[in-house]
């Protein structure tokens, strides 16, 4: 099998580090559009609190906006907040991105509806090996980036220590990973920072890198508790309903008793981690030396 | 329609074909993976592999006497690249022997395996998420022949990808053993029950929070608890009602055998029996039930009728008629609605 070379990440002290912002709620656009220009402030005060768990570089101000779910197939904003939030990154001289998720056959429609909307070279992250192929095929003047459900990695909170971790290694640089990833013309790969992870867990990866922060996800699955708020008893967690996005409305925040975990939370589907402090460092030490050229801040 | 099962040791071979499983599949921790990678983690499960090649080998010269094919699981959610060529080498052997098909979830070791061992099968497995038929054309050109679908998806999303992929076989979960979470979007481990277990039934203390803080108002908090019993109700289910069987031995815990009509109809390939860790009694009572299900489907009895079989054979119809037993409870929503179309649910 051959391969490509890619460019390798760029080096932080030759280019600026990209500054990103991901939006689950399209909804929240509105409060969005009082502001004629973003900057980094705006997108850390969008985290509350779990701003103090991001150390973002200086001068590192946005780049991108993002808006979509990578979870939840419920969850894909309408044309009309697409719309929107193309022009408002076009009004504040962002690139503007599409988050999807694991998608099921009934969404592919809206999926293809929702790509028409964007500008050519707007990034589309992908979570689905369905969806990237779809991207490729049907909209080649997209730019597909592999979000964190297909760079997978051990992210248990809950592991007794880094020798656990250890002995689950990732294959983010495994030849036919990215050979596959070049097919399906994706060039850019957004990752976690795991509980036990150090910061040069992304280097040598044949890709520019992007991490997430402050939360890590751990685990998504399709049946939704929250989700199932408003369904009759019977029909409750299956997959295939309706939903009514409660998981907008509602959070879960929690721990194990007794130990001193991460801060864990769950939101719909999906379960998180926030990042520690020293998690943080980390992710910034990574930025400094060119390993990780993008955070992508989101909330959980 | 086959039924595939699970084994973890040669003894089971016999007993399980001789129930009607036509197929079955297992795990092989080879003796020297540990020293040189200093894990045990060959695939999705620590516990239940077989002890070695030779009980390997052992294993599918008694199925292939009993014209039963075997199924080798290297399906870890990701390998590291360290990993790839001793796990190719296993592949190999394992066909050298004469295995059937490796069960595979990262996309790496299924590009090498195709490149390197070509008369190996390739089954994508359920921990790769494959669940919509672009995702499925997309493992068909890295090299794949069968699809293992994730739990959680409906007939209808399994008849999306028999029609539109008839060339490729489609396998679908019918019993025991239900993962809350999405195999292929978990990156946890099963820890030991004394460090807490698998984290869908840790003990995690949630409490609910508004967006923008605070707690939810109080009907708010009434109804989000409520939703909770259910859940709990649910979960308690998901985990074979309690880790416990029907008095006449069959197990409980998520179960399709009334969908196996509608999926037999929608050109699945063959139904998947969860649970290689189980007691080798519980496997082949597991493979019992399906079998007495599909031999009326294969006798051409009609579908209500096999449905109303399948509902009364653990003689305990109110824990399918609770509707969280079900690996495919659309079926049972169809059946109670009078709903004879079955309807086509869409995400949004």
């Amino acid at each position: 099998m051959t391969s490509t070379q890619h460019t390798p990440t760029p080096d932080s002290t030759t280019r600026p580090i990209e500054l990103g912002f991901a939006l689950v709620d399209e909804r929240e656009l509105a409060a969005f559009a009082h502001h004629d220009r973003l900057t980094r402030d705006d997108y850390l005060d969008q985290l509350g609190e779990a701003r103090d768990y991001v150390t973002v570089p200086d001068g590192a101000e946005p780049t991108h906006f993002f808006l979509g779910s990578e979870f939840c197939e419920h969850l894909l904003p309408s044309v009309e907040s697409i719309d929107r939030a193309v022009a408002l990154c076009e009004r504040w001289g962002l690139a503007f991105g599409l988050v999807t998720p694991i998608a099921c056959d009934g969404l592919f429609d809206p999926l293809r509806a929702a790509l028409a909307r964007l500008p050519a070279g707007s990034e589309v992250t992908v979570n689905d090996w369905g969806v990237a192929r779809l991207v490729q095929r049907e909209f080649p003047d997209l730019r597909p980036v592999a979000g964190r459900l297909l760079g997978k990695m051990l992210k248990d909170p809950r592991l007794p220590s880094a020798t656990w971790a250890r002995m689950y290694p990732n294959g983010l640089r495994a030849g036919p990973f990215r050979d596959i990833l070049d097919g399906l013309g994706i060039g850019r790969l957004e990752l976690d920072f795991p509980p036990f992870g150090a910061a040069d867990m992304y280097a040598g990866i044949d890709f520019p890198v992007g991490v997430r922060a402050p939360y890590g996800y751990i685990a998504k699955g399709r049946i939704c508790k929250l989700g199932s708020l408003s369904l009759d008893t019977p029909e409750k967690f299956s997959p295939g309903h309706k939903c009514r996005r409660e998981c907008l409305g509602f959070n879960e925040v929690g721990a194990r008793p007794g130990t001193h975990e991460l801060h864990t939370s769950q939101r719909g589907n999906t379960m998180y981690y926030r990042h520690a402090a020293g998690m943080a460092a980390a992710v910034a030490e990574a930025v400094r030396n060119g390993w990780v050229n993008r955070i992508v801040l989101s909330g959980a | 329609m086959k039924i595939t099962a699970p084994i973890s040791t040669p003894a089971e071979v016999e007993p399980l074909v001789r129930a009607g499983a036509r197929e079955l599949y297992c795990g092989v921790v080879p003796p020297d993976w540990i020293q040189r990678f200093n894990t045990s983690g060959v695939n999705r499960r620590v516990f239940g592999n077989l002890n070695g090649y030779a009980d390997l080998e052992r294993v599918v010269d008694k199925a292939t006497a009993l014209d039963a094919e075997v199924f080798l699981v290297l399906n870890a959610q990701q390998y590291g690249e360290q990993h790839l060529d001793a796990l190719t080498e296993i592949g190999a052997r394992f066909r050298s022997i004469g295995g059937k098909a490796a069960i595979v979830a990262d996309i790496s070791l299924i590009a090498s395996l195709a490149a390197n061992v070509p008369d190996l099968d390739i089954h994508v497995s359920s921990v790769a998420t494959c669940r919509n038929v672009e995702s499925a054309r997309f493992f068909a050109a890295l090299g794949a022949n069968r699809i293992i679908l994730p739990r959680d998806v409906t007939v209808a999303e399994i008849a999306a990808i028999t029609t539109e992929l008839p060339e490729l076989d489609v396998e679908a979960f019918v019993l025991n053993d239900g993962c809350v979470f999405e195999e292929g979007a978990c990156h946890t481990v099963h820890l030991p029950m004394n460090k807490g277990g698998p984290i869908c039934i840790d003990n995690y203390q949630f409490e609910y929070q508004a967006t923008g803080g605070g707690q939810p108002h109080e009907r708010a908090l009434r109804r989000l608890e409520q939703n909770d019993l259910d859940y709990k109700r649910w979960l308690w289910y998901r985990f074979g009602n309690g880790f416990s069987v029907a008095p006449n031995g069959y197990p409980w815990g998520p179960c399709g055998t009334c969908a196996m009509p509608a999926m037999h109809a929608a050109g699945v390939h063959s139904v998947k029996i969860a649970g290689r860790e189980g007691a080798s009694e519980r496997k082949i009572k597991s493979v019992e039930l399906v079998a007495r299900v599909l031999e009326r489907i294969e006798a051409g009895e009609p579908e209500h009728a096999v449905r109303e079989f399948a509902v009364g054979l653990r003689d305990a119809p109110s824990h399918c008629a609770s509707g969280y037993m079900c690996y495919y409870p659309e079926v049972r929503s169809r059946q109670a609605t009078g709903d004879a179309e079955g309807k086509v649910l869409t995400a949004v």
